[in-house]
C-alpha cells in the first residue's frame, strides 16, 4: 500500500507556535499502528503535492499570511486536493487564511483567504492570549475535550456553509461566542495553535480516519492521558492563566 | 574613535536630585541588606524597585555622566555583556574602576539602576539591555555603542509580533540621528539590519547563526528573502526591495574572529559554544571601536567563565551538574548540542519569565537526543515527556528539580534548563 502522506505547509511563514508538531504528531501516530507515512515540507515557491492525505496549515505574522495565500493561490493545487477529498486541519493564522477573508495591519485592510471554509476574521476587540479548553462532538455523538494553547488578535465568524468545530469552556475561541474553529467537509479549522494534535490525539485520529475513510485502532498512552488530566486540571483550576 | 582616557562630561544633576537620589540608594541599600539576610538572593531587583519608586527618573539620573555601550538582543545578552565589560576592563588597566556594569543580567529599567547606584563614580557603564528598555536607552543615555546580537521568537504570549520591538528600535535612532549610537549588529539577521537600518554607523559582524526560522520574510516589504551563496557563505537578499545581507566589517570563522584588516584572531573563550564566539565577535567588535586594544580585549574575554551562572558547574546530592540556560527555541538550538551527558536533565517551566505556553517544545529538534536517557523536570515535565515520546528519544520524569539531578546516578550532568529552574538551580547551588 502507497504511504499515507501528510503536507506541511509552509512551515517557515506558518509555524511560529511549532505547529509542525501536527505533522510529526500525524505521522508518528500512523507509524505506531503499523502504517506507512511520509512527511512531506512544502517550502514557499515548492510545488505543494496534490497527492496528501492531510494538509496542515500553522500560525504566522501578517505578513506571513499575506505571504502564504499568494504561494497557494498561485500554485493552485490545495485546492484540487481538498475536492478530492483530502483533509486540511489549519489552525489559528491557519484558520483565518483557508477562509474568505482576514485583515491585517493596524488599519484593518481587508485581505482575500482560500475560500476553503465559510468564516470571516476581523480583528477582534480583545486578544485572545491563553490557555482554552472546548468540548468537541465527535463522529459518533460522544464528546471530547480539547485543550490548547490560544493566541490571536483576529476574530472569526462564521457563514451558512461551516459549522462550529467545539464550544468553548474556558477561553476565547472564534469570536468569544463561546465556539471555537470550523468545519466544512474535509476542511477543518481551529484556534488552539502549535502542536494542538500533541494534546488531543482523538482529534489527531478523527484527522487520519477521515483521510483514510476508515477506522483506525486505538493506541492507548498513559504519559498522554496523564498530560490532558493535568492541562484540564489547570486550566479549570487557574482559567486562562 | 574614541580614546578610553576620555572622560565622561560630569552629570549635570541639581543640588535636590543629587539629595534625592543619595536617600533612595540608601534606601534601597538597606532593603537589599534585608533581602540578603534573610536568604531572599542578592536583593538587587528590590534595591532597583524602591530606588525607583522613591525616585521615579533614577534610571535617566543615575546614566548621566557616564560613557555608555548598551547590549541587546533575544540572546546572548548577559554573556555578551559580560565579554564587553571584561575587554573594556582589561583595557583600562588599573582603572578597571572607572567601569560599572549590571552583571547580574538584571536589563529592565530598575536592574540597571540598581547597578548603576552601587557605582556611582564609574563614568564607563556597559549594560545589558532588554529589548523593550533600548528606545529608552537610546533616547535618555544617548549610548557611544550598542550591540544588536539577534531577533528571535520569544514568549509570543507576551510579545504578538517580533517585528515590533525593530519597529521601535528604528523610531529611536532615527530620532537619535547623527547624535545616535555607533551599532554594531549582526548582519546574518535580517530583522536586526532593517532595525538597525535608521542608524547614523553601524559596524557590520557576520555571525554563525543557527536559527534562521524567524528571518523567511523581508521585514520592509514582507517578500520572501533567498538564500545566495557568496564566497562558500550564505547571505540573505531580498529581491522585492533593497534591503541586503550588509558587506560585514567583522567576520566568523569557525573559531577565529576576522578582523576588518583581514587579521584572524583566536577569541580563546572559556565559555562553550560556536555562539559565543559569535558574541565575542561582537563584543570585540564594540571594545575596539570603543578604544580597547586588540590583545587586551582578547585577555579580559579569557577570563569569563560563567556569566550570571549561565554554564557553570554546581554539585546536587553526588552530582555534578553543568547549568545552560536555554529561553527559546533559538536558545535551545544552540544549547542542546552542547548538552552531552547521558543522561541529560531538561527542565521546562511556564510561568510568566519562561512564557506561558509551552507550543515552542515543537520547534526545539529533540530528536538529536535518540539514544541517550533524558529526565525530565519541572513543572512542564509531561509536557516534554509527551515531545521526546513523539522525537522516539528516552525519558523518564522527575518533578522536583534538585532530585531530577541527584537522583540521575551520573557523576556528571548537564542541565538545559527554561528562566525559571535556571535560576531555582543557581540559588539552590548558592550561586546567586
Ligand atoms: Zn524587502
Amino acid at each position: 500500500m502507497k504511504p499515507v502522506e501528510i503536507v506541511l505547509v509552509y512551515q517557515s511563514l506558518l509555524g511560529i507556535y511549532g505547529d509542525r508538531g501536527n505533522a510529526m504528531v500525524l505521522r508518528k501516530r500512523l507509524e505506531w499502528r503499523g502504517i506507512d507515512a511520509t512527511l512531506t515540507i512544502v517550502e514557499p515557491g515548492d510545488v505543494v503535492p496534490s497527492t496528501g492525505a492531510v494538509y496542515l496549515l500553522g500560525g504566522g505574522e501578517d505578513a506571513a499570511q499575506i505571504s502564504a495565500v499568494k504561494g497557494l493561490k498561485s500554485d493552485g493545487h490545495i485546492f484540487g486536493a481538498v475536492e478530492r477529498g483530502a483533509v486540511l486541519f489549519a489552525v489559528c493564522a491557519g484558520l483565518q487564511i483557508v477562509g474568505n477573508t482576514f485583515t491585517v495591519g493596524e488599519h484593518d485592510e481587508v485581505i482575500e483567504g482560500l475560500g476553503l471554509l465559510d468564516v470571516d476574521t476581523r480583528r477582534g476587540d480583545v486578544r485572545a492570549v491563553g490557555e482554552i479548553l472546548t468540548h468537541w462532538t465527535k463522529p459518533d455523538g460522544t464528546e471530547s475535550l480539547i485543550t490548547g494553547f490560544e493566541n490571536h488578535g483576529g476574530f472569526t465568524t462564521l457563514g451558512p456553509k461551516a459549522q462550529p468545530l467545539a464550544r468553548v469552556e474556558i477561553g476565547i475561541g472564534n469570536a468569544n461566542d463561546g465556539v471555537d474553529g470550523a468545519v466544512q467537509g474535509t476542511v477543518i479549522g481551529t484556534y488552539p495553535h502549535g502542536p494542538a494534535l500533541a494534546r488531543n490525539p482523538e482529534l489527531a485520529d478523527h484527522l487520519l480516519e477521515l483521510a483514510l475513510g476508515r477506522q483506525l485502532d486505538p493506541l492507548p498512552n498513559p504519559e498522554l492521558d496523564e498530560l490532558r488530566r493535568q492541562r484540564i486540571a489547570h486550566v479549570r483550576k487557574h482559567g486562562r492563566g | 574613535m574614541s580614546a578610553l582616557t576620555t572622560k565622561a562630561a560630569p552629570a549635570a544633576l541639581s543640588v535636590g536630585e543629587r539629595l534625592r537620589l543619595r536617600l533612595a540608594i540608601t534606601a534601597g541599600n538597606a532593603a537589599a541588606l534585608a533581602s540578603r539576610l534573610a536568604g531572599k538572593g542578592s536583593g538587587a531587583s528590590v534595591r532597583g524597585q524602591i530606588l525607583t519608586r522613591l525616585v521615579p527618573d533614577a534610571f535617566d539620573l543615575l546614566l548621566q555622566g557616564r560613557r555608555v555601550l548598551s547590549v541587546s538582543g533575544t540572546n546572548g545578552k548577559t554573556t555578551t555583556t559580560h565579554l564587553l565589560a571584561a575587554a573594556v576592563r582589561a583595557g583600562l588597566g588599573s582603572d578597571a574602576a572607572r567601569l560599572v556594569t549590571n552583571a547580574d543580567g538584571a536589563n529592565l529599567h530598575y536592574g540597571i539602576a540598581s547597578a548603576l547606584s552601587q557605582a556611582r563614580r564609574a563614568d564607563i557603564a556597559v549594560i545589558e539591555t532588554d529589548e523593550r528598555v533600548v528606545s529608552d536607552m537610546i533616547a535618555v543615555a544617548r549610548p557611544e555603542i550598542l550591540v544588536l546580537l539577534n531577533f528571535s521568537r520569544d514568549q509570543l504570549d507576551r510579545h504578538h509580533e517580533i517585528k515590533a520591538l525593530g519597529r521601535a528600535w528604528r523610531v529611536a535612532l532615527e530620532k537619535a540621528g547623527s547624535a545616535g549610537p555607533t551599532i554594531v549588529a549582526n548582519a546574518c539577521d535580517p530583522l536586526v539590519v532593517w532595525s538597525a537600518g535608521t542608524a547614523a554607523r553601524v559596524i557590520w559582524v557576520e555571525t554563525d547563526t543557527v536559527w534562521h526560522a524567524d528571518g523567511a520574510l523581508c521585514p520592509a516589504c514582507g517578500e520572501l528573502l533567498v538564500r545566495v551563496p557568496a564566497d562558500g557563505r550564505d547571505t540573505w537578499d531580498c529581491p522585492g526591495c533593497e534591503l541586503t545581507q550588509p558587506a560585514s566589517d567583522y567576520r566568523v570563522e569557525g573559531t577565529k574572529i576576522v578582523l576588518p584588516d583581514g587579521k584572524r584572531v583566536s577569541p580563546d573563550l572559556q565559555v562553550p559554544g560556536s555562539f559565543n564566539i559569535s558574541n565575542a565577535a561582537c563584543a570585540l567588535a564594540a571594545a575596539i571601536e570603543f578604544g580597547v586594544g586588540i590583545d587586551a580585549a582578547l585577555a579580559g574575554m579569557h577570563t569569563v567563565t560563567s556569566p550570571a551562572g549561565r554554564f557553570a558547574t554546581a554539585r546536587f546530592g553526588s552530582t555534578d551538574a553543568r547549568l545552560l540556560l536555554a529561553k527559546n527555541p533559538a536558545g535551545w538550538a544552540e544549547a542542546l548540542p552542547l548538552a552531552q551527558s547521558d543522561p541529560v536533565v531538561l527542565a521546562i517551566d511556564s510561568v510568566a519569565a519562561d512564557g506561558k505556553d509551552v507550543s515552542w517544545l515543537w520547534d526545539v529538534e529533540y530528536e538529536q537526543l535518540a539514544g541517550r536517557q533524558v529526565i525530565c523536570t519541572g513543572p512542564r515535565a509531561q509536557d516534554l515527556a509527551v515531545r521526546l515520546s513523539y522525537a522516539g528519544v528516552e525519558h523518564t520524569i522527575t518533578r522536583d528539580l534538585e532530585d531530577a539531578i541527584a537522583t540521575s546516578g551520573a557523576a556528571a550532568v548537564d542541565v538545559i534548563a527554561t528562566y525559571t529552574p535556571f535560576q531555582a538551580l543557581l540559588k539552590m547551588a548558592g550561586l546567586r
